[in-house]
């Protein structure tokens, strides 16, 4: 920093600190309910700040026998999707990207075509799918479908695309295979890209509800979101409020540590995947 | 070791040719350089030696193995790209390592070559350094060391001092040249620039169109340029073009008489020139003030060791010539102007050149 702040820069910092009150409001609302009896809440959720408080909600969640099951089965699903799409979204980018083949362009085409589907349109023959596959309540179930990922294909193929292709052809002639020139020279180089995909992809696979609500239909096989989704009681909105905002304490931990950790990362990949 | 042969090779982007039955030997240890414009197809041709374009018809030999249906790395070549392409991801050591790995050469073998080309190149200190933390000129002396650790039998150069600073492409020009006498091998660059062309080669390939314009030493190609091109292409400033009103016989030398009047006898043998119209070449160096045609001088360029002097003749027709050291000439000034006729050359229509003494 350098110069005195103007007045200029204290608005600008007001509005950036009103945004942020915006922002976190709702979840300091939630931390705080998550800490009240559920019966005082029933009354009223006006008294955030004053006693009582309790830890019950939580014991309750940790008491639950399934819950560490459920969070193992997220952390199973969402690693799972996140290498493999990685994986496939790099191989498909790219082909995409540096190879020729017959029919490249309708492939392409019809990849991105994929964007324009929305979930809700194929739940029913994914369902029947998988069903008759006999593959519900496995992870295979929770994990496949979510692979095909047009966004993350798109993505790989762009940057590939941006790897000056001399670097590759020097490769070629350093007598690397196409297959080390895509391991050992474009795959480092995509770097940035796979941490904003992998990212992408973990935060969604992890908060992912429908897909799993559909397929997993034994407790054992619940992820986080389903099973404690399962563990709401009827009338939960009226009598079990603070269990109900743990609960979604809880499931965003995780995701909260894995932002701690990434921090940098996940807001490039949210400025645009516009990645150094 | 070997030498390079390319035959009736060409190459053609679905309609368009690029390049067009060219045949063309290079001797082993010796330093080609494909001069031309831009688009004349040198940088493709330098991409099919090394495997990177496919042939569209055509053999190419590297020695006495043909290679143009071998993999890239399996050719025995070499190459330096413009942009230097480093592996950024990569320390110096690893970029120049990384071609010898992959053939399997064992460690301590491929340390040693490494070792031997950074202090060939000074680059020892910089070998665990990352691309990102080299100058321009350092990148491209470790582009320069990871081909010599290959030992290849021909080393391919595409436009390696273009993105370089005038200074350092100068000197890195004399360093190239001296890098050929310690590294005898057959080497291939590609640049538009004639002076590095005429600096490091052996022999010119003078390109154009897809074609060869001219295969010849330096001084070959700059005294003798076999058309109009090579003859326009070659040399700063560019050769003078005048046209010829009519040629007479003088004996057996073909006097041109030039469009504003000018007599020139040229030492070119008058039998030799076909009918139809000529034109006139003469270098800036071969014009001679102070006697020939009246002229007026336009833009005079000052150089340090000469100075170049822009005039118009009275047809109108441009000529530069050029004063050793400084004059006293200034724009708007008078001047009479005469070619050498010892050092002319003719053109005819189709651009064949026709100069003093034997002709092609």
């Amino acid at each position: 920093m350098h110069g005195r702040r103007t007045l200029g820069d204290h608005l600008v910092l007001a509005a950036v600190v009103l945004l942020a009150a915006i922002w976190v409001a709702p979840i300091a609302w939630i931390v705080g309910l998550s800490f009240k009896p559920n019966d005082e809440l029933m009354r009223s959720t006006g008294h955030l700040l004053s006693p009582p408080f309790t830890l019950k909600n939580y014991a309750d969640i940790l008491g639950a026998s399934s819950v560490f099951a459920w969070m193992l089965n997220s952390a199973v699903v969402a690693v799972g999707q996140t290498v493999l799409t990685l994986a496939v979204a790099s191989a498909a980018g790219y082909g995409f990207a540096r190879t020729s083949f017959p029919g490249k362009p309708v492939l392409f085409a019809l990849t991105l075509a994929a964007f324009a589907v929305p979930e809700q349109a194929i739940i029913v023959p994914l369902h029947t799918l998988f069903a008759e596959a006999d593959l519900h309540n496995t992870y295979a179930a929770l994990i496949l479908p979510r692979l095909a990922f047009p966004f993350g294909v798109l993505l790989m193929t762009q940057y590939f695309k941006a790897i000056p292709a001399e670097i590759e052809e020097a490769a070629l002639l350093d007598n690397a295979s196409r297959f080390k020139v895509f391991w050992r020279i474009a795959l480092p180089l995509s770097l940035p890209a796979q941490a904003t995909l992998g990212i992408y992809t973990f935060l969604h696979a992890w908060n992912d509800y429908f897909w799993p609500l559909v397929s997993a239909t034994k407790p054992e096989m619940y992820t986080l979101t389903v099973g404690l989704a399962s563990m709401q009681t009827n009338f939960a909105q009226t009598e079990g409020i603070g269990f109900l905002m743990a609960q979604a304490v809880f499931a965003g931990l995780p995701v909260l540590v894995l932002y701690l950790f990434f921090q940098r990362h996940i807001v490039t990949a949210v400025a645009g995947g516009a990645a150094k | 070791m070997g030498g390079l042969v390319l035959r009736n090779v060409s190459k053609r982007f679905g309609p368009v040719g690029v390049i067009d039955d060219l045949s063309l030997e290079v001797g082993e240890g010796e330093f080609a350089v494909f001069l031309g414009p831009s688009g004349c197809g040198k940088s493709t041709l330098l991409r099919m030696v090394a495997g990177l374009e496919t042939l569209s018809a055509g053999e190419i030999h590297l020695g006495r193995r043909r290679i143009d249906a071998l993999a890239p790395g399996e050719r025995g070549v070499a190459m330096v790209f413009q942009h230097y392409a480093l592996y950024p991801h990569m320390t110096v050591r690893q970029n120049m390592g990384f071609g010898l790995r992959n053939v399997g050469m064992p460690a301590t073998e491929v340390e040693a070559k490494i070792a031997q080309a950074a202090a060939l190149l000074e680059i020892g200190d910089l070998l665990d350094r990352r691309p990102a933390q080299l100058s321009g000129g350092q990148r491209q002396r470790v582009a320069i060391g990871r081909a010599i650790v290959k030992q290849p039998e021909a080393f391919l150069f595409d436009e390696p001092l273009s993105n370089l600073d005038a200074a350092l492409r100068a000197r890195t020009r004399v360093e190239l040249a001296r890098l050929h006498q310690q590294v005898p091998s057959t080497m291939v660059f590609v640049t538009h620039d004639q002076m590095e062309a005429m600096t490091l080669a052996t022999r010119i390939v003078v390109m154009n169109a897809g074609r060869i314009e001219q295969v010849g030493t330096p001084i070959e190609v700059y005294r003798r340029p076999a058309t109009r091109f090579v003859a326009g292409f070659i040399g700063t400033p560019a050769m003078n073009f005048l046209p010829v009103a009519a040629v007479e016989a003088e004996g057996a030398r073909a006097t041109a008489v030039l469009a504003d009047g000018m007599r020139v006898p040229t030492a070119i043998p008058a039998t030799r020139l076909p009918a139809g119209p000529l034109t006139l070449g003469v270098r800036a160096e071969h014009v001679v003030a102070g006697q020939g045609s009246p002229a007026v001088v336009e833009v005079v360029e000052h150089l340090g060791e000469r100075t170049l002097i822009h005039a118009r003749l009275q047809d109108g027709s441009a000529l530069v010539y050029a004063e050793p050291g400084d004059s006293a000439l200034r724009a708007g000034d008078a001047a009479t102007l005469q070619a050498d006729g010892s050092a002319v050359h003719l053109f005819d229509g189709a651009g064949r050149a026709y100069h003093a003494g034997l002709n092609p």
